[in-house]
């Protein structure tokens, strides 16, 4: 894996040359592969990939290399009106079949294959008031959770961003934006209720019963630069706020939200749920020149119909989640839009670096916090667990296509029992861990 | 803080309406216990669909008045699961820090899906504490599962560090209960006599389940396992209860061997395939091990169940019983036990049998008809006598003295 990935790394590094598009049809370089039919038809090829180095202190069980994306796809237009994108995982997985006693005894091995399909749209914008996408995508809820994998400011998404915003499902949404481009509205209806919410354990039903999915989920979103029309310093104007909302019917069984880090540890189990869940959210976003400070408050609410252990009614399962961060081109470029180096390196200049810091974090807990607490997933009083997480971070875009990122994080778990593991702990904890990261990340 | 107040909270709510009940209380065994569970139904369904797995649920128990929230319950046992009747384990601590009821981390319910008597597993393990021998304490339940009767169970203690304490007692106020504590387990297909497996700890571990100091390094767990095994199978006999006397409570593996037979256990540690069913216990800060009692439902198969059945086949057993000393306090023990099975055993049987006849009768769930109960009962209560009169003819013929009257 290294050697082809050390090639790819220097020829892109090189591949500095303008586009050449304009005016051409056929094959081309337009910053990427791309066949040009006519002046509104044209396929780009689109690839990326991430990889990872990690260290953790104390030692965590979790592997130090980790292939983190790695993906393909293709992006178009078929007229001036519609253009399309479909994108698909490449990972390593394990033959369907691949019992878990299997996997856990290494008797079975992954193979790197075509896994899930990421975006696969249409998308209809002649009007800019009114446009129309279906198809599979992500539903309008949460700022971060809505950017691409490969434009954020950090390696990781937050825990909100992750584990309570749904992420993709297939739908029908509209969208557009009025009032000059100051309120951008989206709504759409979706077939479960995201990626993020997907159920991962077997579903039981009695025999009679038909299996159940989530869904449909409706979601919607407002975002709007509110200042826009008050008097206040015009830096201030562009900055955008949003509010959001999904809601779904989800049912009984161990469906609900539940915390897992970036590394993939769970530090707070599915609980059983039925009925609906909400989720709420709230988002800023303001990026004066080179700087950026972005924020989320998100919530999901889940009921508990029946599900106490004498099918009496529980109290609302409430996950919540917050973040604040803010970053720093210090090589000068527009924080506004997608961040392009000024000077690509060998092009003059050393790329686009940029400085920044999160925090974070993400909780989960019953609506009643009265009486003794359990970790039991029919509790009345669920045992709470919250991880905070602050993250420092600096990105150097070499350029277009290359982009370094390294990250320095720690977590702190509220609950020892539910923390990750040390390697070779006689017991549980501790509830504080640093993990460090270094990308390399490969787009075009 | 809070975490650790919540928890305070959820073990002072859980035990303040306990007072003045105890554990013997609990396991009291001249009383029918009646534990009821109450879990979601679906848990329940989902439970008894795949019995064969050790899934948790959550579960609220009430026994005599007292409720204890928030237990965890799972299917267990090896041949004796059911779907229709569920062998359950009952834990205290599964979703709440430090929860325990009565001082119990966990309890066992018994399903006697292969006791057709209802009464083997607990007059067994009865007769081997009257012997000395570690034995769980038991006694018999009727169980309700979300207000229904799920059928006659034996309430069997959890061999834990709890039950260590219990049985080791304390030294100098140290309670000897941070031993190392291993279950057997049975690897089907592949039947084990105590033959040396190789320096690897693999093949000891498959076996020996650790239950306690889980997180030691694994030279400390099975080393000394695979160490005893070794020596057992090189060790001449003439320094044999020297060096392994030193690894192995001898005395009390041979009482315990002999008091299984006494019982015609066939499925034990001399069992007809291979080891079975018992705990072991490295008592701690020693390097001694010595063998818990555990699962006897197999037990009173036939009063005149060879005294030296499969002596020769395990290794531990051959060469142990090789040593005139360790023999002749074989017979002695076997000797001892028919004498105080005379005096208590078919009684013993008599009374627990009135103390569960009626719920056995009306289990819904056992998977023996009533006239198969009624069968083996008959049977069972012949038992005793019959196999006091055989041991003492055999022990007799096999220390050459007078055969006592009856014997042919």
């Amino acid at each position: 894996m290294k050697g082809p990935l050390f090639l790819a790394v220097m020829a892109l590094a090189t591949l500095a040359t303008p586009a050449l598009a304009q005016d051409r049809r056929g094959l081309v370089w337009d910053n990427r592969p791309s066949i040009v039919f006519g002046e509104d038809i044209n396929i780009d090829l689109r690839g990326r990939a991430q990889f990872d180095w990690r260290k953790f202190d104390p030692q965590r069980e979790e592997e130090e290399f980790d292939v983190r994306t790695l993906r393909i796809g293709l992006k178009g237009n078929l007229t001036e009106h519609l253009d399309w994108e479909i994108e698909r995982e490449i990972a390593e997985l394990y033959d369907e079949g691949a019992t878990e006693d299997q996997i856990d005894l290494g008797l079975v091995e992954p193979k790197w294959r075509f896994g899930q399909w990421k975006d696969v749209f249409i998308n209809w914008t002649t009007f800019d008031a009114l446009s129309l996408k279906g198809g599979r995508f992500k539903m309008p809820f949460g700022l971060e959770q809505n950017t691409g994998v490969s434009d954020l400011d950090f390696a990781y998404r937050t825990f909100g961003s992750n584990k309570i915003a749904p992420g993709r499902d297939r739908g029908v949404m509209v969208y557009g934006d009025v009032l000059d481009g100051a309120l951008l509205y989206e709504a759409g209806v979706f077939d479960d209720d995201g990626d993020n919410a997907e159920f991962s354990l077997e579903q039981f039903v009695l025999e009679g019963e038909d299996l159940q999915d989530a869904g449909p989920s409706f979601a919607a979103r407002v975002v709007g630069e509110i200042f826009r029309g008050l008097p206040v310093p015009d830096r201030l104007k562009g900055a955008e706020v949003g509010i959001a909302y999904t809601q779904s019917d989800v049912p009984e069984g161990l469906n609900s939200l539940f915390g897992e880090d970036p590394f993939g540890f769970d530090f707070f189990e599915r609980v059983y749920v039925k009925g609906r869940r909400q989720r709420t959210g709230l988002q800023f976003d303001w990026s004066p020149q080179s700087l950026g400070f972005r924020a989320e408050w998100m919530q999901s609410r889940e009921q508990r119909l029946g599900q106490s252990n004498r099918n009496e009614n529980l109290s609302d399962y409430i996950g919540t989640a917050w973040y604040g961060s803010a970053t720093w081109l210090v090589t000068g470029e527009d924080k506004d839009s997608d961040v392009t180096p000024n000077n690509p390196l060998f092009q003059g200049g050393v790329g686009a670096i940029e400085i920044g810091a999160r925090y974070d974090q993400l909780s989960f807990k019953s609506a009643n916090t009265e009486g003794p607490a359990f970790r039991n997933p029919r509790s009345e009083h669920l045992l709470s667990n919250t991880v905070k997480q602050v993250t420092f971070g600096a990105n150097w875009l070499v350029n277009r296509w290359v982009k370094v990122v390294a990250n320095a994080i720690r977590q702190s778990y509220e609950d020892p029992e539910r923390a990750p593991r040390v390697l070779g702990a006689e017991t549980f904890g501790p509830t504080d861990f640093w993990s460090g990261l270094l990308r390399l990340q490969i787009l075009f | 803080m809070r975490l650790l107040a919540s928890v305070i909270i959820a073990v002072v709510l859980v035990s303040s309406p306990a007072a003045g009940q105890t554990q013997d209380d609990f396991f009291n065994p001249e009383v029918l216990q009646r534990v009821e569970l109450w879990l979601h139904e679906s848990d329940w369904e989902k439970l008894k669909a795949n019995f064969q797995e050790n899934t948790y649920y959550p579960a609220d128990m009430i026994w005599n008045g007292i409720t204890v929230r928030s237990v965890g319950i799972r299917s267990r046992g090896l041949g004796s699961r059911r779907a229709q009747k569920p062998g359950l384990r009952v834990d205290f601590d599964r979703y709440s820090d430090g929860q325990q009821f009565l001082g119990l981390k966990s309890f066992v319910l018994d399903n006697l899906s292969q006791d057709l008597s209802g009464v083997k597993e607990t007059v067994a393990m009865k007769f081997f504490t009257r012997l000395g021998i570690p034995a769980p304490r038991e006694t018999h339940t009727r169980l309700y599962v979300n207000g229904r009767y799920a059928g006659l169970y034996a309430l069997v203690e959890s061999v834990d560090k709890t039950m260590m304490g219990r049985v080791f007692g304390s030294i100098n106020g140290n309670i000897q209960n941070d031993g190392y504590l291993f279950e057997y387990n049975y690897v089907l297909g592949s039947p084990w006599r105590f033959g040396y497996e190789g320096s690897a700890l693999t093949p000891y571990k498959a076996r020996f389940d650790i239950k306690t100091n889980e997180s030691h390094a694994e030279s400390l767990i099975w080393g000394p396992i695979e160490e005893l095994v070794r020596l057992v199978n090189t060790t001449p006999s003439s320094s044999f209860e020297q060096t392994i006397g030193a690894k192995l409570d001898l005395p009390a593996f041979v009482r315990y061997i002999a008091a299984q037979n006494f019982i015609a256990q066939n499925d034990a540690f001399n069992g007809y395939d291979g080891m079975n069913n018992f705990y072991f216990y490295r008592l701690e800060n020693s390097s001694v091990h010595t063998f818990i009692a555990w699962d006897e439902d197999n037990a009173f198969l036939v009063p005149d169940f060879a005294i030296t059945m499969r002596l020769d086949e395990n290794v531990l057993t051959r060469k142990t019983l090789e040593l005139p000393s360790f023999r002749s306090q074989y017979f002695a023990v076997l000797s001892e036990a028919a004498t105080s099975a005379a005096e208590w055993m078919r009684a013993e049987m008599q009374r627990q049998f009135n103390l569960i006849d009626q719920a056995m009768l009306e289990d819904p769930q056992k998977p023996y008809t009533n006239a198969e109960y009624q069968a083996e009962r008959e049977r069972l209560l012949a038992f005793p006598d019959a196999r006091v009169s055989f041991v003492r003819c055999e022990v007799s013929k096999q220390i050459g003295a007078a055969a006592p009257s009856g014997c042919q």
